[in-house]
């Protein structure tokens, strides 16, 4: 009885549901004017909200005055961290590669357990702005400042690529415009509020994307999962049944109540038993059981590697708040990690018509609502959700990228003696110098967004991740051994980007088949982290001693 | 002079007590959460053994026949919905795709008189030909081709309904109409014929074991444990992880 009041509810409110269905309706194409007035105020709630909390020093600008709570912190976590590849990228890795997008899942929360065990409160307690910062003071050397901000940036860098890659396909959705113009577009509206907030204003806005991203990204799964009779209560684990349906394959007609359950073009919720959606490294995905470890390695010690997400811990107040703040952040995320594969299997479901066909990965979250007959209004807030979660991560790389040109390149190394004002001029100058070279970048289309980010992952696994590993845990790690371990890092990383970048061009070289596979662009660090780790040690334990002062900071102020 | 000695320390061989029970707690998260992730991988990846789905097995029964040109009336329909069953799968990649699209028209085409036939092919070119347009079409013309090609389809189904086992409007009578393309090769070419058993069996031989097919929660066990579970391990590992240690910090009266 619940279920069939819910259910007319469904229908008077929701309009355009699959049992009354809006059949013959396109996925992409035209300007869509309800999404377009929710984008345009969300957008323009965040420059508010960036210009209401306008950094005004460095302290602010960097690392938002140590005034965020620990329950504030963690939801600016979850949305620095939930970007267009958790939210748009993650569903369609699921879409199109199965068992092996959980990879992406599992590697993107899993990685959080060892940033808390292994850094969140030593970080704090160590005391520095930036990742530059700790590099450079604990290995008491200039270089590996100066190399350590260049990568930060590169970092930076990368991850911003797959994230104005997100913000460019759902302003063409919503907006209908080209891909190019909305790239353009949506990186103009991101940079002016950096610009205008710095981080105190970024971490604010954090706050309230991260409420829009939960509340846009779950709406559309209940609706769907009621819908097409699942366990809608929590479609999180109602999924399930649909999984296995998939497996199994589902007969048409489709019947639930006495009607048939259909799509928004008026197809039967029906498919062919698909068990490939499900199995683990099938072969027809194209994937294998090595890539699933490698990509889900890479991503976890990544995640303890990247500048953005390891910056954020300088923001609270207390040590204590550094650790809760990690938990707090972790669950924010995993209430969307838990929801993205429910999209995937929903979009399988609702595009298993040959008339539909395979949908576009990336905007799989979208057009899977869009399919399943959601209302237009709440798919254009999942858009806007999903542009919300880009710009909140693009705002903290921004931040990132600027405080290592500015904070740990221009002042540390090229102007001691810059004043506050300077510093702040000069962190502006990163941020848009950076912004426009990401854009030129992004309207190349170099990949699909996961996997453009999980580009940036691999780096910080390589070259970030081991320098702080053991430069917290291991006082024996000197600057000889750091450099050497840095340098292994980059050897790792400079080969396999070599060989993506000749393959990209339709080039070969030596062994292209070989490094293509074992050292994939997206997963390098399966073997970089660990070399670099090794041949640290090594060459710390061949060279001259860390120096008194630094072993007896770290073993009375950071592990005391 | 005090020495450097007195402060080595490392993750394995802590400075003090306090250090040496943070220690434990680290690497008895870091067991946890290893085996957890990776254990789980390689016990999956141990005890699984490919599982190919029936219809592999009824390709495989007629598809002797097929070779030799000797299929019963029976025998093609088996074939032909086995063809369909992996067409319908939405993972195929195109150049596989192709195989499978000529050799469905093939094989229906051989069953249907040569009448019905042309007209069938000229349907077909018609609908491609609308499909080709409709990519760059918006609003009303959108909504007019896409009536066009349905009623086209409509009109095949007619004319082909009696050749295949497919429930008319059903979803195997969709990609079998989308499947069927303009030409027709009045045979398999030799391409179609060596690669279509390798493609069968691509799609449909699995990695499957105990933990594949048990249901738990309605998942797949395995799908639950990667998706659901872990989520909830590393969240519950990071609770007790700050739980213990801040017990310990408040015992051992340490203010941070």
């Amino acid at each position: 009885m619940m279920k069939k009041i819910l259910l007319s509810l469904v229908i008077i409110f929701l309009g355009s549901g699959a049992l009354m269905a809006e059949s013959l309706t396109q996925l992409e194409g035209s300007f869509k004017t309800g999404p377009a007035i929710i984008l345009i105020a969300t957008l323009v709630t965040f420059v508010l909200v960036g210009v209401f909390f306008r950094a005004k020093d460095p302290a602010d600008y960097y690392a938002a005055g140590r005034k965020i709570s620990k329950v504030g912190s963690g939801m600016a976590i979850a949305s620095n961290w939930m970007s267009a590849a958790s939210v748009l990228g993650m569903a369609g890795m699921m879409y199109g590669f199965g068992y092996n997008g959980l990879a992406y899942v599992v590697g993107w929360t899993g990685g959080y357990v060892l940033l808390l065990i292994l850094m969140a409160a030593q970080i704090r307690k160590y005391g520095k702005y930036t990742a530059p910062d700790f590099i450079g003071d604990r290995y008491y050397s200039r270089d590996l400042r100066i190399v350590s901000a260049i990568f930060t940036i590169l970092i930076s860098f990368a991850y911003c690529v797959g994230q104005f890659g997100g913000i460019g396909l759902m302003f063409k959705w919503i907006l209908g415009l080209d891909y190019a113009w909305a790239v353009i577009i949506g990186s103009s509206v991101v940079l002016m509020y950096t610009l205008i907030s710095g981080m105190i204003g970024a971490t604010k806005n954090m706050q309230i994307q991260y409420v829009i991203i939960v509340v846009s990204f779950l709406l559309p799964i209940f609706i769907l999962a009621f819908k097409f009779d699942y366990f809608w209560m929590l479609p999180q684990i109602g999924y399930g049944a649909a999984v296995s349906d998939i497996v199994q394959g589902i007969p048409a007609p489709n019947i639930s109540n006495g009607m048939a359950l259909l799509n928004a073009y008026g197809h039967d919720f029906s498919i062919v038993p698909s068990p490939e959606f499900a199995m683990p490294w099938d072969p027809s995905t194209g994937t294998t059981f090595f890539q699933w470890v490698a990509i889900c390695f890479s991503l976890m010690v990544g995640t303890a590697g990247l500048p953005h997400v390891i910056q954020r811990f300088y923001v609270v107040p207390k040590v204590t708040d550094a650790r809760w703040s990690v938990v707090w952040g972790l669950f924010f995320i995993c209430l969307v990690y838990w929801t993205a594969p429910a999209y995937s299997t929903f979009g399988k479901l609702l595009s298993s018509n040959p008339e539909v066909g395979v949908l576009a990965k990336d905007a799989i979250v979208v057009y899977t609502a869009q399919l399943g007959g959601v209302n237009s209004l709440v798919v254009g807030l999942l858009a806007a959700g999903a542009i919300s979660a880009a710009f909140s991560t693009v705002a903290g790389l921004l931040v990132a990228g600027a405080s290592a040109f500015s904070h740990d390149l221009y002042v540390k190394v090229i102007n001691p003696g810059a004043t506050p004002k300077i510093q702040l001029r000069i962190a502006r100058i990163g941020t848009i110098i950076m912004a426009l070279a990401v854009t030129i970048v992004a309207l190349m289309k170099l990949g699909l967004i996961a996997q453009l980010v999980s580009v940036a992952f691999s780096m910080a696994a390589c070259t970030i991740f081991p320098l702080f590993l053991l430069g917290i845990w291991w006082s024996g790690s000197n600057r000889a051994g750091a450099k050497a371990g840095l340098f292994a890092g980059i050897l790792v990383t400079t080969v396999s980007l070599v060989y993506f970048i000749v393959g990209l061009s339709g080039g070969r070289l030596p062994g292209q088949e070989f490094i293509s596979y074992w050292l994939n662009v997206w997963y390098f660090a399966w073997i970089g982290a660990p070399l670099a780790v090794i041949v640290n040690i090594v060459v710390s334990k061949l060279t001259t001693p860390t120096p008194l002062e630094i072993k007896k900071f770290l073993a009375e102020q950071v592990h005391n | 002079m005090e020495s450097s000695d007195n402060y080595n320390f490392s993750l394995f061989k802590p400075r003090n007590l306090h250090g040496k029970k943070n220690r434990n707690v680290i690497l008895v998260m870091l067991i946890i959460w290893s085996v957890a992730v990776f254990g789980f991988q390689f016990l999956l990846r141990g005890i699984e053994k490919p599982t190919p789905e029936k219809t592999l097995a009824d390709f495989e029964s007629v598809w002797p026949q097929a070779i030799s040109k000797d299929l019963s009336s029976v025998d093609y329909k088996t074939l032909l919905n086995s063809l369909i069953l992996v067409k319908g799968k939405n993972m195929v990649k195109p150049d596989d795709q192709k195989i499978l699209n000529e050799a469905i028209t093939c094989i229906t085409f051989n069953l249907i008189p040569d009448s019905i036939r042309s007209v069938i092919l000229s349907g077909i070119s018609n609908i491609n030909s609308m499909k080709a347009r409709i990519s760059g079409a918006k609003d009303q013309e959108f909504l007019d081709l896409k009536t066009s090609i349905l009623e086209e389809q409509k009109r095949i189904s007619v004319m082909t309904t009696d050749f295949h086992v497919f429930v008319q409007g059903g979803l195997e009578e969709k990609i079998f109409l989308g499947s069927l393309v303009a030409t027709y090769p009045g045979s398999l070419s030799d391409n179609s014929l060596g690669r279509l058993p390798e493609i069968m069996k691509l799609y449909l031989i699995h990695n499957q074991s105990v933990l594949t097919d048990a249901i738990f929660l309605g998942f797949p066990f395995h799908y639950f444990y990667t998706a659901v579970f872990l989520l909830i391990l590393f969240i519950g590992l990071c609770i007790v992880y700050n739980i213990l240690i801040e017990w310990r910090l408040k015992k051992e009266g340490i203010v941070e």
